[in-house]
């Protein structure tokens, strides 16, 4: 019987292992030439890029109503890692390849990236939200480079000290209103055996808190000034900030400064957590590791002198629009949807947080007591330090402030702030000169 | 040294008298054969090519302009003359090199002396596993575990107040340079089991005639232990110059930049601060000490013996 193709070139190990791995290095370029990303989503969605994987079930939620409103949903995906997903939204934004939405900063970080043109005006949403009352007209600040705002927030939270209702009651302390009261709760927790403020930020961003909050209370108006080149770290303000916060560490009542935020319900299940002074988005993640509103509650620090007008501090992140999106237009939809009330009160309902609108709260009465404070009072809100000047700048000025933390004497304040301030001069002028 | 004196082929020391060749020039070898020898290569060359030497030249190209990821523009030289500027690059190079000097005498030269001592003894296999056992956890597992033996009032304080010695609590990871002695001390507990393994395999092909004859004569066997001994040495300098992992996970080179190491301050320009220029200078400095290391080790221990 004759060979069934013996007539035409026989088919020898080594023609099928070429053509084998000739078939799969095109399959494989193939691949690479065209992820996901470079088409456009399924019909009716909206993709969105973030740093943050625990967010999904929010953004359904908020996509519930935001279908129902606009026909479009959003599909989110994220990258866990900061430094990753700022490489990946710095490559990708400037390609086809880039999610329809992205999750930002806002403040400078924003800014840097505005300048590259990579981003959607979004002024016209700005003027629609502020007209139906959606959003605070003195956030849009923040979200805005040379005349045009390139996102809208995405969240909203404060800095506000979380306390043990527990610890509180057991030691006689009424919630301070005073910085003097802030001050002997201290004391009075320090004397009874428990660490009054829980306090990281050895070599974490969280070095920031406690000088941004002391120049708050302090002077508002300055820290507003430092943070935008209109004054000097050396100035007496931030001297006397450093100075009080030398002499609260001198006075025992941080945490050594290598703790994390994530020892808070474990001290609070010991019995041994006192305070700690955050952002209020991190009131989810107590409470779903177990606490309630009955363990933990909110306060803001008051200011250093009854003469000083109250500020808070506010992060806030940008939901922003890559000028290559697929689906540009909708995502400007969603854009101009996100912070309707009823968007918002899903969304908040998941976060556990406050929201941008004013009119959505939380089903937590924690968050919203706050809120309802601060609607009330309308305290001056301070953009959080990390976003508030250069990134270059804040980054390095973050690192000398966690070194404070771990050998915070006097002396070490005074070179602290000749540190930033040179720093300052260095980086404003590569700011100014871009 | 073999490394130095690969097998010389027979053709090439054929003396050219040889009446068994006609000519010195090799024969023609087929085209066919050339071909397929490309073939073999190409693979590996291309890899090489594609994932070393192209990143590598982009690398020293891109370490030229002031580049925040969105525009790029020339600037000579001064990338790299603000990086020798920089007080932190100096206290970067310095920590860099106590790794350096770290790692060659624990990890390097316990995993010499375990595996020496404990060769030939007869629980000796159960010492070296227990050695041996840490290096089968990753680098970033090690780290959680540091860091919670490290932190403040964390595994090691505990057990020093619990012994009585509370003079000794420090804050481990907080001041330098206690932190880079400790962050070494850390990687010689994962790092000693390599050596260790590389310094039994050193050992095991020694003949046995050679070991007796030197324990009958009370000598050592170090000598013996050279070729493999600069191979560990070799991967060690190397390794510890580009450490990276086990500092960004338990000090994140902090505080301040006390810590830094040269990975982590390229890292830091380039994936925290978008200088992408000032990160690929660092990144090029580092890849010529690195590379001037091991040719300057290499060169120097592997030149032949009898010269």
């Amino acid at each position: 019987m004759p060979h069934p193709i013996s007539g035409g070139p026989s088919m020898t190990r080594r023609t099928a292992l070429a053509l084998g791995g000739a078939g799969l290095l095109t399959a494989t370029l193939a691949a690479c030439a065209r992820g996901t990303d470079t088409r456009p989503s399924a019909p009716g969605t909206v993709t969105l890029n973030s740093d943050n994987p625990t967010w999904g079930p929010g953004y359904d939620a908020a996509s519930d109503v935001l279908a129902a409103r606009i026909g479009y949903r959003i599909t989110s995906r994220s990258i866990a890692s900061v430094a990753n997903y700022n490489q990946i939204i710095r490559m990708t934004a400037q390609t086809n390849s880039t999610t329809d939405l992205i999750k930002w900063t806002n403040g400078y970080r924003l800014q840097d990236i505005a300048r590259a043109d990579i981003l959607t005006d979004l002024n016209e949403v700005w003027d629609d939200a502020i007209g139906r009352g959606w959003v605070d007209p003195a956030q849009r600040a923040s979200f805005t480079y040379e005349g045009k705002a390139y996102g809208v927030p995405l969240y909203k939270s404060y800095y506000a000290v979380f306390y043990s209702k527990r610890a509180f009651a057991e030691n006689g302390i009424d919630v301070p209103t005073t910085f003097d009261d802030l001050m002997s709760a201290a004391q009075t927790l320090k004397d009874a055996g428990i660490t009054p403020f829980l306090a990281p930020g050895a070599t974490t961003w969280e070095s920031e808190i406690w000088f941004m909050q002391l120049l708050a209370s302090l002077d508002p108006d300055y820290y507003a000034a430092v943070t935008t080149n209109q004054a000097s770290y050396v100035d007496d303000p931030a001297r006397e900030a450093m100075g009080l916060w030398s002499t609260m560490y001198s006075d025992g009542f941080f945490s050594a400064p290598d703790v994390t935020s994530n020892d808070l319900p474990g001290l609070v299940s010991e019995g041994r957590f006192g305070m700690m002074l955050y952002g209020t988005w991190f009131a989810n993640t107590l409470l779903a590791s177990g606490l309630t509103d009955d363990d933990i509650g909110f306060f803001r620090v008051p200011p250093h002198a009854s003469s000083t007008a109250p500020a808070v501090i506010v992060e806030s992140g940008s939901l922003s629009v890559p000028v290559k999106a697929h689906r540009r237009d909708a995502a400007v939809d969603v854009a101009r949807n996100w912070l309707a009330t009823d968007v918002q009160e899903a969304w908040v309902g998941f976060l556990g947080d406050t929201s941008p609108n004013p009119a959505a709260l939380p089903k937590s009465d924690l968050v919203k007591d706050l809120a309802a404070g601060i609607a009330a009072e309308g305290p001056t809100e301070l953009i959080r330090y990390w976003e508030a000047s250069p990134t270059p700048l804040v980054e390095g000025n973050v690192q000398d402030l966690g070194s404070f933390m771990v050998t915070p004497s006097e002396s070490h304040g005074e070179s602290t702030l000749r540190s930033m301030e040179a720093r300052a001069r260095t980086e404003w002028k590569i700011w100014d000169a871009a | 040294m073999t490394l130095t004196q690969p097998p010389v082929p027979q053709e090439a020391v054929a003396s050219p008298g040889d009446p068994t060749r006609a000519s010195a020039a090799p024969p023609p070898r087929p085209r066919r054969a050339h071909l397929a020898g490309a073939a073999f290569l190409a693979p590996a060359v291309a890899l090489v090519v594609l994932l070393l030497v192209v990143p590598f030249a982009f690398t020293i190209y891109r370490s030229f302009f002031d580049d925040n990821g969105f525009t790029r523009s020339w600037v000579g030289l001064d990338n790299y003359t603000a990086m020798f500027a920089d007080p932190a690059f100096g206290q970067s190079v310095l920590n860099t090199f106590f790794w350096v000097v770290g790692t060659l005498l624990l990890p390097v030269g316990l995993g010499l002396a375990i595996a020496v001592g404990t060769w030939k003894l007869k629980l000796g296999a159960v010492a070296r596993f227990a050695v041996i056992l840490p290096y089968a956890i990753s680098g970033s597992a090690t780290a959680v575990v540091w860091t919670f033996m490290l932190s403040t009032d964390g595994g090691l304080d505990t057990l020093l107040r619990l012994l009585g010695l509370d003079p000794l609590v420090s804050q481990w990871l907080l001041q330098w340079p206690l932190n880079t002695v400790m962050m070494i001390i850390a990687t010689t507990w994962q790092a000693t089991g390599a050596c260790v393994i590389l310094f039994l395999v050193g050992l095991q092909s020694i003949p046995p005639s050679t070991l007796e004859a030197a324990q009958l004569d009370g000598a050592v066997t170090f000598p013996q232990l050279r070729p493999m001994t600069i191979v560990v040495v070799g991967i060690s300098i190397v390794g510890s110059l580009k450490v990276f992992d086990q500092v960004l996970l338990l000090t994140n080179g902090g505080p301040g930049t006390a810590s830094e190491t040269l990975a982590l301050t390229m890292y830091r320009e380039t994936f925290t601060l978008s200088r992408y220029g000032s990160g690929a200078a660092v990144a090029v400095f580092l890849t010529v000490v690195v590379v001037a290391a091991s040719y300057a080790y290499l060169r120097r221990q592997l030149r032949p013996a009898n010269g």
